[in-house]
C-alpha cells in the first residue's frame, strides 16, 4: 500500500509544476493578446477627433491646435492631449503636422528658432521647413508626421499622425 | 524621457543627446498637512510630465525623490546629495530639482544642480482642461529657464 503513496518530494514536484504551468499560461495569454490586438484595433484607429479649430479660421500661418481625447489603457483611462500645427499651403490645402520632433521626440515650435519661417526643435536645434521637411545637417532624419483630417460641421477633425508619404 | 523601460532603451542608444536629469522632490506629511502634501505632489507630477513632453529628447525625468517632511533636514539633504553623486557619474551635465516646498531654498547652495521652486497651485476644483492650461502657463517660464541653462554651457 505504501508503494503508491506520493512521497513528499513527488508531491512538491507535482504542485510546483501545476503552479508553474498556471503562471506560464498567465504570461502567455497577454502575449497572445498583444499579437492579435493590432489586427483588432485597426478599425478603431480610423477614429477622427474633433479639434476646437474652425476650418474657416485656418490661415497660411501655422497655428497650434490642442485636442483632447479619452484613452483607455487596460484599466486606466486618461485624457490625452495632443497638439498639431495647422495651416493652408499655397494650393489652399490644409496641412496638419505633428509637433513631435523626429530626432528624439521633443516638441517643435513654429518660428521659435533663428528662422521665423521654420519649425524649430529646442533640444538639439533640429529644423524643419514649413511643409515639415527636415533640414539637412540638423539632427532629425525624417520629416514631421502628418495628421489625416476631416471636416465636420465646419470643424477640423484629426486622425492619428502618420509618417509623411514620399512625394511622387 | 521617462523612467520606463521603453524610454530607457532609447536613452541608452542616444545617451550623448540626453544631458539633463530632472528630479521632482516630494515631501510627504500626514495629519493636517496631508492635503497640501498631496496637492503639492500632484502639481509637481503634472508639471514635470508636461515638461518631459516638451523636452523628451533631451531630458530624463527620474522617479521623484520622496521624503518625510518630519525627518531631519540634514538627513534629507544628505540623501539627495547621494542621488546627485550617482546622477553626475552617469554623465548628466545638467541636473534640475523641481519642488513646491519652499524649505528647499535654504539648502539650495549645498546642491550642485539647479533648484526650481514653484508655489503649488490649487488644482482640486479644476477640470482636466483647466489644469492643462494652468500648468502650461507655468511651464512656459520653465522652458526658457532650461534653454537658457543649455545655452550657457554650449
Ligand atoms: S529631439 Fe529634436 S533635435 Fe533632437
Amino acid at each position: 500500500m505504501s508503494k503508491h503513496r506520493v512521497s513528499r518530494r513527488q508531491f512538491l514536484t507535482y504542485t510546483l509544476t501545476g503552479v508553474g504551468g498556471f503562471m506560464a499560461a498567465g504570461m502567455l495569454m497577454p502575449m497572445v493578446r498583444f499579437a492579435v490586438d493590432p489586427v483588432l484595433t485597426v478599425e478603431a484607429g480610423g477614429d477622427f477627433i474633433a479639434t476646437p479649430l474652425k476650418i474657416s479660421d485656418i490661415t497660411s500661418e501655422p497655428q497650434r491646435v490642442d485636442f483632447t481625447f479619452e484613452q483607455k489603457d487596460a484599466w486606466y483611462t486618461s485624457d490625452v492631449s495632443n497638439t498639431a500645427w495647422v495651416y493652408k499651403d499655397e494650393q489652399d490645402n490644409i496641412v496638419a503636422l505633428s509637433p513631435v520632433c523626429k530626432h528624439l521626440g521633443c516638441t517643435v515650435g513654429w518660428g521659435t528658432g533663428d528662422n521665423p519661417e521654420e519649425f524649430f526643435c529646442p533640444c538639439h536645434f533640429g529644423r524643419y521647413t514649413k511643409d515639415g521637411t527636415n533640414v539637412k545637417g540638423t539632427p532629425p532624419l525624417a520629416p514631421l508626421d502628418v495628421y489625416p483630417f476631416q471636416e465636420k460641421d465646419g470643424l477640423l477633425y484629426l486622425g492619428k499622425a502618420e509618417p509623411k508619404k514620399k512625394e511622387a | 524621457m521617462k523612467w520606463v523601460s521603453k524610454d530607457i532603451e532609447t536613452y541608452l542608444t542616444a545617451k550623448e543627446y540626453v544631458d539633463t536629469a530632472v528630479i521632482p522632490l516630494y515631501s510627504v506629511s500626514f495629519g493636517n498637512e496631508m492635503r497640501e502634501s498631496a496637492s503639492g505632489a500632484e502639481f509637481i507630477t503634472l508639471l514635470t510630465s508636461y515638461l518631459e513632453r516638451q523636452f523628451t529628447g533631451r531630458l530624463l525625468l527620474l522617479p521623484p525623490f520622496t521624503y518625510l517632511k518630519s525627518d531631519y533636514p540634514e538627513n534629507i539633504v544628505q540623501q539627495l546629495k547621494k542621488w546627485e553623486e550617482n546622477i553626475e557619474k552617469n554623465e548628466f551635465k545638467h541636473i534640475f530639482y523641481i519642488t513646491s516646498e519652499s524649505d528647499w531654498k535654504i539648502y539650495e547652495k549645498e546642491l550642485k544642480g539647479s533648484l526650481i521652486w514653484l508655489p503649488s497651485l490649487p488644482l482640486e476644483h479644476l477640470n482636466d482642461q483647466q489644469k492643462i492650461s494652468m500648468i502650461e502657463s507655468q511651464v512656459k517660464q520653465l522652458l526658457s529657464l532650461f534653454t537658457q541653462k543649455w545655452n550657457e554651457n554650449e
